[in-house]
């Protein structure tokens, strides 16, 4: 891993914003099972003339959650029949905690299914990139398709070990790391960097910091395919999304994207 | 029926929060960026949620407009442009704007039950919808329509005409009108003129007849309603023809005027020869001065002793053949002349027997007396006569239906026109009481309202009578249209007894003051920059301020008619009176004018009296007449003769006034 300044100024090449939410919370419990309500939305927000609108339609559901083999028979056919239920599949005679925890990712679940539904539709239907919240490797098809770019916001997982390290998180405002290729077992391999989005100073070394996801290309060609969609985020900085905390990493697409969904969900 | 799939898409959503809720009488919407919305904007809420089985539509006027962004602080919008303005217009987005306004409800249909505006969808208010918002539908509608189209309504595309209530405007049931406005920006005189030719072309027979009284303060500003402006615009013409209204100047309009100081000629700007048909002189003699004496003595000079013996004058010696001791004959008063001999008479007397008592009048007092009703006619020279000679308004004659009466008393001083103006309304007051004035509704323009009926100052006898007319006048038919450029300086029971009141553009410390506290500050910021011939009319049938425009006048502006109108010259005496004669006879020329008045030997206050009292008689052989009006030797004018006085030309050439 080595480190480059990103060549060439600043260009707009994002067309659309793809993000999601979802909230989650314990309604009520049956014996000690928590029955937990979640609801999720995703959605994808084109740039027409610098201003916002929805693509087609945001996906939005909810879902109560709660490990149907922990409730008696009658009781979760009655509720099957008046909501929607996903069943979080554990067994009975758990830590009530832990039922919540299963609750908490089968949501997360959801909305990444959301997201991932929206995702392969851009790709498939439209023709300008896509800038996702998040990583791509998990979105199949999408993960695949030179439209659809992931941005990388929390880094609790560094791709950077020994001298790549302080490499990493010394990066200057405007330089990125040389593009790596990401594999696991159950997700599409991609190709990654680093990007300092904005001069972090005497701040945390995460401050503007952002890993980028594309999906796989030759090197010559993935060299500058880095550099283009490292300008285009570089342009994506203003306006910049305070109030939200994560401003040094959110681009303004995102976060607009995120107030639609709070606004609808 | 209109089909569900063409109905316009609606402007905006009705949206409320717990610190901003919607009321029964205001509600917030938002819109697009680029919808046709402003502060003046009326608005129609539609609801698909029932009340009582109706589907209840609230109609409302945009006071406030809000505009912002998902910025916490200014700030933010400074660290993400690095301090340079440029570059955040050169972000690839745009952040999420709203334009969130605020209405004030205008109308809920059904009245009842009065609940606060629901969710619902905003659209822009059609022409029907403007009659509903506005409760015309009450009175410009049905077998006897009684509206007054007062201006166009425009927004968004929609034009509907605004009609006032007749029976609001010009009574029993409410009345009045105050126009306030600053100077020279297509208010208060032009709106006014507009107004009364939408009354004379509006108001329905079936309610009686209806004449004009126009108090010409200053300058030409209403001295030439007869003639036709010079060139309305296209767009005036349309909504002229929109609003139903003649697109003509007055047609039957008569001018009246005092003299001039030296007689010679009227004291108007409406003096070219070419106009003289409809001017007449306006002068008034002892009787009719005396009567109304409390306007111009001051209090402070007259005190009860003076006011008895002016009571024991009026009372006892006026117009009647009265002798006394100290009195040479009998004496009949009838004009200041014969005032002034009474008194020289009098006092010869109580100083010859050495008496200073006369009557429990003491001679101190009768000097008093003296002086100040002696004086009365130099105050108001022109207007009074020595001699006693009357030319009135025709409030014996009767007025007639949709005429305008103008009184032009812009060059006569300031106690002068205090005075016409106090006799001329409580006349019309007595005939309308009477009913013996000919019609049963005037309407009285009295301009520069806060110099007459100040809202602060001495309790004078002409504020007393327009308060007295503000809360009587409606029962009696008598209306008070009422300029003023600051309507906080007119006294609060006038301007409150006004049913109706329209703004032009107003002075922003004018706005500041607390009579405007109940608009809205958008409101106010539209009042103080509206444009010519635009107006915010309140109305009591309109729950709310409402924007209208009008046209121009269709009438020659003061300063147009100055133009096409040249003041006639200052006139020799032969000159004078020719032209005055030529009024009644053509034939009569200088020659014969100058030939008879060589003859007769008269001095210079005779033959204006002889020309005078031709004119006010008008008789058959006009000639003859005059030369026995000079044959008529009265005693001269013992007041000091005194130069010609200049007319008072105004300095703006503003149109408007």
């Amino acid at each position: 891993m080595r480190v480059r300044a990103v060549s060439g100024d600043p260009v707009v090449g994002f067309r659309a914003f793809l993000d999601g939410i979802q909230r989650s919370q314990v309604l009520a419990y049956y014996g000690t099972v928590p029955l937990v309500h979640g609801a999720v939305a995703s959605a994808v927000r084109v740039r027409d003339d610098r201003r916002m609108r929805t693509w087609e339609a945001p996906i939005v559901s909810q879902a109560l959650y709660a490990p149907l083999a922990a409730l008696e028979p009658a009781f979760a056919k009655a509720l099957a029949e008046r909501v929607e239920v996903r069943d979080t599949g554990v067994d009975a005679h758990r830590h009530p905690q832990e039922f919540t925890a299963r609750a908490l990712t089968a949501v997360q679940r959801d909305r990444e299914r959301a997201e991932i539904a929206l995702a392969t539709a851009w790709v498939t239907r439209a023709s300008e990139p896509l800038l996702v919240d998040g990583g791509i490797s998990g979105a199949g098809e999408a993960a695949r398709h030179p439209l659809a770019i992931g941005v990388v916001k929390s880094h609790r997982t560094l791709y950077a070990e020994g001298d790549s390290l302080p490499l990493v998180l010394g990066l200057r405002e405007g330089e990125r790391t040389t593009a790596v290729e990401l594999s696991s077992p159950r997700r599409v391999p991609v190709a990654s960097w680093y990007l300092r989005l904005r001069e972090a100073g005497e701040r945390s070394p995460f401050f503007g910091l952002v890993r980028v996801e594309v999906a796989r290309a030759d090197s010559l060609a993935l060299t500058e395919r880095a550099d283009l969609v490292s300008r285009w985020l570089l342009a994506e900085r203003t306006p910049v999304s305070l109030p939200d905390p994560r401003w040094d990493v959110m681009v303004y697409g995102i976060r607009e994207c995120e107030q639609y969904l709070s606004a609808i969900l | 029926m209109t089909p569900i799939d063409s109905a316009p898409a609606p402007l905006g959503r009705v949206v409320a929060t717990e610190r901003k809720p919607n009321t029964p009488h205001e509600f917030h919407f938002w819109t697009a960026l680029d919808a046709p919305v402003g502060i003046g904007t009326i608005v129609r809420v539609e609801t698909s949620r029932a009340v009582s089985g109706v589907l209840p539509r609230v109609y409302g006027v945009v006071t406030e407009g809000f505009s912002y962004t998902d910025l916490q602080t200014p700030l933010h919008d400074v660290l993400g442009a690095d301090g340079e303005p440029g570059n955040s217009a050169a972000a690839p987005t745009e952040r999420t704007e709203i334009r969130l306004y605020t209405a004030a409800v205008l109308r809920h249909v059904p009245e009842e039950p009065l609940q606060p505006v629901p969710m619902g969808t905003v659209h822009l208010a059609d022409e029907a919808d403007v009659q509903t918002a506005l409760r015309m539908d009450s009175y410009v509608q049905g077998d006897a329509p009684r509206g007054i189209p007062v201006g166009l309504y425009r927004a968004g595309g929609t034009q509907a005409a605004v009609h006032l209530d007749a029976d609001f405007l010009l009574g029993p049931e409410a009345a009045h009108l105050s126009i306030s406005g600053v100077s020279g920006l297509a208010t208060k005189t032009s709106a006014v003129e507009w107004l009364l030719g939408s009354i004379f072309a509006h108001f329905p027979a079936a309610k009686g007849r209806v004449a004009a009284v126009c108090f010409n303060v200053k300058g030409p500003d209403l001295c030439f309603l007869d003639q036709p402006a010079v060139a309305l615009s296209d767009e005036d013409k349309a909504m002229y023809e929109t609003l139903g209204v003649p697109a003509a100047p007055f047609g039957d309009v008569r001018y009246y005027a005092p003299w001039t100081g030296r007689g010679y000629q009227l004291a108007t700007l409406r003096s070219n020869d070419a106009l003289q048909d409809n001017v007449q002189p306006l002068t008034w003699g002892l009787r009719e001065t005396l009567q109304y004496a409390e306007v111009l003595l001051n209090r402070d000079d007259v005190d009860a002793k003076a006011d008895a013996l002016i009571d024991f004058i009026k009372e006892r010696v006026l117009d009647q053949p009265f002798s006394d001791d100290f009195l040479d004959g009998k004496h009949e008063v009838r004009s200041f002349t014969d005032l002034e001999r009474w008194f020289r008479e009098l006092l010869r007397g109580l100083e010859g027997g050495n008496r200073d008592v006369w009557r429990t009048h003491h001679i101190a007092t009768i000097r008093k007396v003296r002086n100040r009703l002696s004086n009365i006619s130099t105050r108001c020279k022109g207007l009074v006569t020595d001699d006693g000679s009357v030319s009135d308004l025709p409030f014996k004659e009767g007025f007639t239906d949709r005429t305008v009466y103008v009184v032009d008393v812009a060059n006569l001083e300031e106690d002068a026109q205090d005075l016409v103006f106090a006799r001329v309304v409580s006349q019309l007051r007595e005939h309308l009481e009477k009913r013996q004035l000919g019609v049963e509704h005037v309407v009285v323009f009295v301009d520069e309202l806060n110099k007459y009926a100040p809202a602060d100052g001495a309790d004078t006898y002409v504020r007393k009578m327009l308060l007295d007319i503000a809360e009587r006048g409606r029962y009696l038919g008598l209306v008070l249209f009422g300029a003023q450029q600051f309507r906080s300086q007119v006294h609060r029971r006038v301007v409150g007894n006004s049913g109706t009141s329209l703004y032009g553009r107003m002075d922003p410390d004018e706005l500041a003051t607390p009579g405007y506290q109940t608009l809205a500050p958008a409101t106010k910021a539209r009042l103080a920059t509206l444009e010519k011939g635009q107006l915010m009319v309140r109305h009591p049938h309109f729950g709310q301020p409402i924007f209208v425009r009008f046209p121009r006048p269709a009438v020659l502006s003061g300063r147009e008619g100055v133009e096409r109108f040249p003041q006639a010259e200052e006139l020799s005496l032969d000159a004078a009176i020719t032209k005055g004669l030529r009024r009644l006879d053509p034939s009569i020329t200088l020659g014969w004018v100058q030939d008879t008045l060589a003859l007769a030997g008269e001095d210079e206050d005779g033959i204006l009296r002889a020309r005078n009292r031709t004119l006010q008689a008008r008789p058959d052989d006009v000639k003859a007449y005059f030369k026995a009006q000079l044959r008529k030797r009265v005693a001269p004018d013992p007041g000091a003769r005194r130069g010609p006085t200049p007319l008072r030309v105004p300095s703006s050439d503003d149109p408007y006034g």
